[in-house]
C-alpha cells in the first residue's frame, strides 16, 4: 500500500510518515510543487495526501495533474483554510475526501483507511480484530459470530477505535469524529464516556474481551 | 439643494438687484440730461424770440409754448427757470410744465419772454424704463436658465456618471474603475483622486482578505504540526502520569488556540460578506436536524425541548450561514441551561426564538454579543458564537434580541 504526502511543512510529514508507517503504510513524501510533479511522473500511488497550499504552485492544478497521472489513486485533500470554497473545488475536481488542519492522526488514519477500503484493499470490507467484525458494508458488528446491537454513534466509535487500533486516541478526537462540530457546545465529555461505557457493555455482554483501555485521562487505547 | 437651482437662484437674486440699481442710475442720468436738453432749447428759443421782435417787430404768441408781454419797471435780468402746471383743455388735466422767463430789452422796450415746453411726467420716464428693464431681465433670466441647464447636463455629465458608479462600488469589485473622461480639469481631478481612492480600498480590501486567510493557514499548519507531535509522543509506551498530563493540557490548550482561530476566520469571512451565494433553505429541517445532533449533550444535562417549529418555512440565505446561526443558538442554550432545565425552540415565518432556563445575568445584556465576552468565566467556550449570530443576522438584515422572562434566556431572531 503505497502513499504518497505532498505538504510542505517537514515536521508534519515526518509525524504523518512515522504515524503512517507503523500502521504498515510505504510512505514516499514530497515537499514541493515540483517534487510532487516528479512523484507523480514517474510512480503509481494507492493513496495521495495532498495539501493545498503548496511552495511553487497552486494544489488544485495538482489535482489535475493527479487525474491524468495516477487517477485511480485515493486522494485525500488537506487544507490549512478551511475554506469551503477550496473543499468544493476540490472534491468536484475529483478528490475522494477533505480534512482541515489541524487534524487528529486517529483521523487521518480512519479517512485513510477508509480511501483504502473503498479501493478494495485489505482483501475485503471487514474489518477483525479477534472475536470482534465489523462488515463496513452492512454497517454490522459481530462479537464471536453473534450479532451485536448497536446504535450509531456506539458503531462510528467502535470503527473509530478498530482502525486504529494499538494507537492511543485522545477523547477529543473520538468525540469530534463522533459528534462533529457539536461537540465544542458541550461542558464535558461525559456523554463521550457514557457511550463508551455502553460499548464496553455491550461487547462484554456477548462475551467479548475488554480490549478498550483508558489512559491517564488522555483517550484511550484500543488493543489487547 | 440641486446645483442649479442654487446657481439659478443667485443669479436672478444679483441680477435683480444689479437691474434695480442700473434702472435708477438710467433714471436719473437720463432725467438729468433731458431737463438740460430742455433748458438749452428753451434758451435758444428765448433768443431767436428776441431775435424776431427786434427785425419783425412782432410779437409771437403761441400759448402756452410762448407768451411776450411788455412790462415796465423790469430791468433785464437772468433766466428763471421754473417748473409749472397748466391746465390742458382738451386733456382736462394738469400738464407740467417746464418755463424759463427773462427780461430782454429790445429797441428801448421792455419784454418779459417766457418760453415753455412740456415736461415729460417723472411717471411715465419711470415706468418706460421698468418696463424696458423688466424685459431685458427676464429675456437675460431665461437665457441663462437655459444655459445653464444645456450646461450642467453636458458638463456635469461625468460628474453625475462617476456618482453612480461610486454608488455601486464595493471593494469585493476588483474590476472598478472610473471609465468617464471629462474635459473639465476639476472633474478629471476629482475622478483620478476618486480612483486612486478606490484603488486603495479594493486593494487594502483584498490584502485584508488575503491576511486573514493566510494568517489562518500560518497559524494552521504550526497547529497541526504541534498537535500531530503531541499525539504521536503519547503513542509512546513509557509515558508516566505525569508526563501524559503535561502533555494533555498543552494539547487542550492547542485545541483551543486551534478552534479559536478558525472562529475568528470565519467571523472576519461574516463581516467581509465572503459567503455571497444564496439559496432557499429549509429552516424547519435544518432546525430538526441540528437538535438532532445535540441529543447527546440534552441527554447529559437531562433537558426538556419544547419545540415549536412550523413545517415547510423557507428563508433565502447562505446555507453554511444559517447552519452556523442554528448552531451556535443551539450550542449556547445547551450550553448555558441550567441542568434539567428546559429548552424552547420555536420557528415561525417572522422569527426564530431559542430560550433555556437559567438563573438571571449578572452582567448587561448588550455585552452579551461583543467578540469575547463570556457570561460565566469557567467553561471552555471562547465567547464568539453570539457574536456570530450577531454578524449573520446583521449581514441577513435580520434583528437579533436577548431576553430574561420568567428565569428563561430567551434569543429571538426576527427575519
Amino acid at each position: 500500500m503505497k502513499i504518497l504526502i505532498i505538504e510542505d511543512e517537514k515536521d508534519l510529514v515526518d509525524t504523518l510518515k512515522n504515524y503512517l508507517g507503523s500502521e504498515g503504510f510505504l510512505c514516499e513524501t514530497a515537499t514541493t510543487w515540483f517534487e510532487a510533479e516528479d512523484s507523480l511522473s514517474v510512480y503509481n500511488y494507492d493513496i495521495i495526501i495532498l495539501d493545498l497550499t503548496l511552495p511553487g504552485g497552486n494544489g488544485l492544478d495538482l489535482i489535475k495533474l493527479i487525474k491524468e497521472r495516477n487517477k485511480d489513486a485515493g486522494l485525500l485533500i488537506v487544507s490549512a483554510k478551511n475554506s469551503l470554497d477550496d473543499k468544493i473545488k476540490g472534491l468536484d475536481m475529483g478528490a475522494d475526501d477533505y480534512i482541515s488542519k489541524p487534524f487528529h492522526l486517529a483521523e487521518l488514519n480512519s479517512r485513510i483507511k477508509s480511501l483504502a477500503r473503498r479501493r478494495h484493499y485489505e482483501g475485503s470490507d471487514e474489518i477483525v480484530f479477534n472475536e470482534i467484525k465489523i462488515n463496513v458494508e452492512a454497517n454490522e458488528v459481530s462479537v464471536h459470530g453473534e450479532k451485536l446491537d448497536l446504535t450509531k454513534k456506539e458503531y462510528d466509535i467502535l470503527l473509530y477505535f478498530m482502525v486504529n487500533r494499538n494507537k492511543l486516541i485522545t477523547r477529543e478526537s473520538i468525540a469530534e469524529h463522533a459528534w462533529g462540530d457539536s461537540i465544542s457546545y458541550a461542558d464535558n465529555f461525559d456523554f463521550v464516556y457514557s457511550h463508551i461505557k455502553n460499548l464496553r457493555k455491550k461487547i462484554g455482554q456477548k462475551k467479548g474481551k475488554n480490549y478498550l483501555h483508558n489512559f491517564y485521562g488522555i483517550g484511550y487505547k484500543f488493543s489487547d | 439643494m440641486k446645483l442649479l437651482k442654487k446657481t439659478s437662484r443667485t443669479y436672478l437674486i444679483v441680477s435683480a438687484s444689479a437691474f434695480i440699481v442700473a434702472g435708477l442710475i438710467i433714471y436719473f442720468v437720463l432725467s438729468f440730461i433731458l431737463e438740460e436738453e430742455m433748458n438749452e432749447n428753451l434758451r435758444s428759443d428765448i433768443k431767436s424770440i428776441v431775435r424776431t421782435i427786434d427785425k419783425d417787430k412782432t410779437i409771437p404768441h403761441y400759448f402756452p409754448f410762448v407768451e411776450v408781454k411788455k412790462v415796465q419797471g423790469h430791468s433785464p435780468g437772468p433766466y428763471r427757470v421754473i417748473d409749472t402746471l397748466i391746465f390742458d383743455k382738451k386733456e382736462k388735466e394738469q400738464i407740467p410744465f417746464r418755463q424759463i422767463s427773462s427780461v430782454k430789452s429790445i429797441q428801448g422796450e421792455t419784454y418779459l419772454i417766457i418760453v415753455r415746453d412740456a415736461l415729460l411726467e417723472k411717471s411715465d420716464l419711470l415706468m418706460i424704463i421698468g418696463v424696458a428693464i423688466g424685459l431685458v431681465f427676464v429675456l437675460l433670466n431665461i437665457t441663462l436658465y437655459l444655459i445653464n441647464r444645456k450646461l450642467s447636463l453636458e458638463i456635469w455629465k461625468p460628474f453625475y456618471n462617476t456618482l453612480d458608479k461610486l454608488r455601486k462600488f464595493s471593494p469585493d469589485d476588483s474590476s472598478f474603475n472610473l471609465t468617464d473622461n471629462s474635459e473639465i480639469d476639476e472633474f478629471a481631478e476629482m475622478k483620478n483622486t476618486l480612483e486612486g481612492l478606490t484603488s486603495k480600498v479594493i486593494s487594502d480590501y483584498q490584502s485584508l482578505k488575503r491576511f486573514s486567510e493566510d494568517a489562518s493557514h500560518e497559524i494552521q499548519t504550526p497547529l497541526a504540526v504541534i498537535q500531530s507531535r503531541l499525539e504521536a509522543l503519547v503513542q509512546h509506551p513509557d509515558i508516566t502520569k505525569d508526563q501524559a498530563d503535561l502533555i494533555k493540557s498543552a494539547y487542550t490548550s492547542v485545541q483551543r488556540i486551534s478552534k479559536l482561530t478558525q472562529t475568528l476566520l470565519l467571523l472576519t469571512k461574516i463581516a467581509n460578506d465572503q459567503f455571497p451565494e444564496k439559496v432557499r433553505v429549509n429552516m424547519s429541517e435544518l432546525l430538526q436536524e441540528k437538535i438532532t445532533l445535540f441529543e447527546d449533550h440534552i441527554k447529559s444535562k437531562s433537558l426538556t425541548v419544547n419545540k415549536q417549529v412550523a413545517e415547510g418555512f423557507m428563508l433565502e440565505t447562505n446555507f453554511f450561514l444559517a447552519e452556523s446561526l442554528v448552531m451556535n443558538l443551539i450550542g449556547n442554550a445547551v450550553k448555558h441551561s441550567s441542568k434539567d432545565g428546559t429548552i424552547t425552540i420555536s420557528l415561525n415565518e417572522n422569527h426564530l426564538e431559542i430560550s433555556n432556563t437559567g438563573s438571571p445575568l449578572s452582567v448587561p445584556p448588550e455585552k452579551l454579543f461583543e467578540r469575547f465576552f463570556k457570561a460565566d468565566k469557567s467553561t471552555g467556550s471562547h465567547g464568539l458564537g453570539l457574536a456570530i449570530v450577531k454578524e449573520i443576522c446583521k449581514l441577513n438584515k435580520w434583528e437579533v434580541t436577548y431576553q430574561y422572562v420568567n428565569d428563561q434566556h430567551k434569543f429571538i431572531v426576527q427575519f
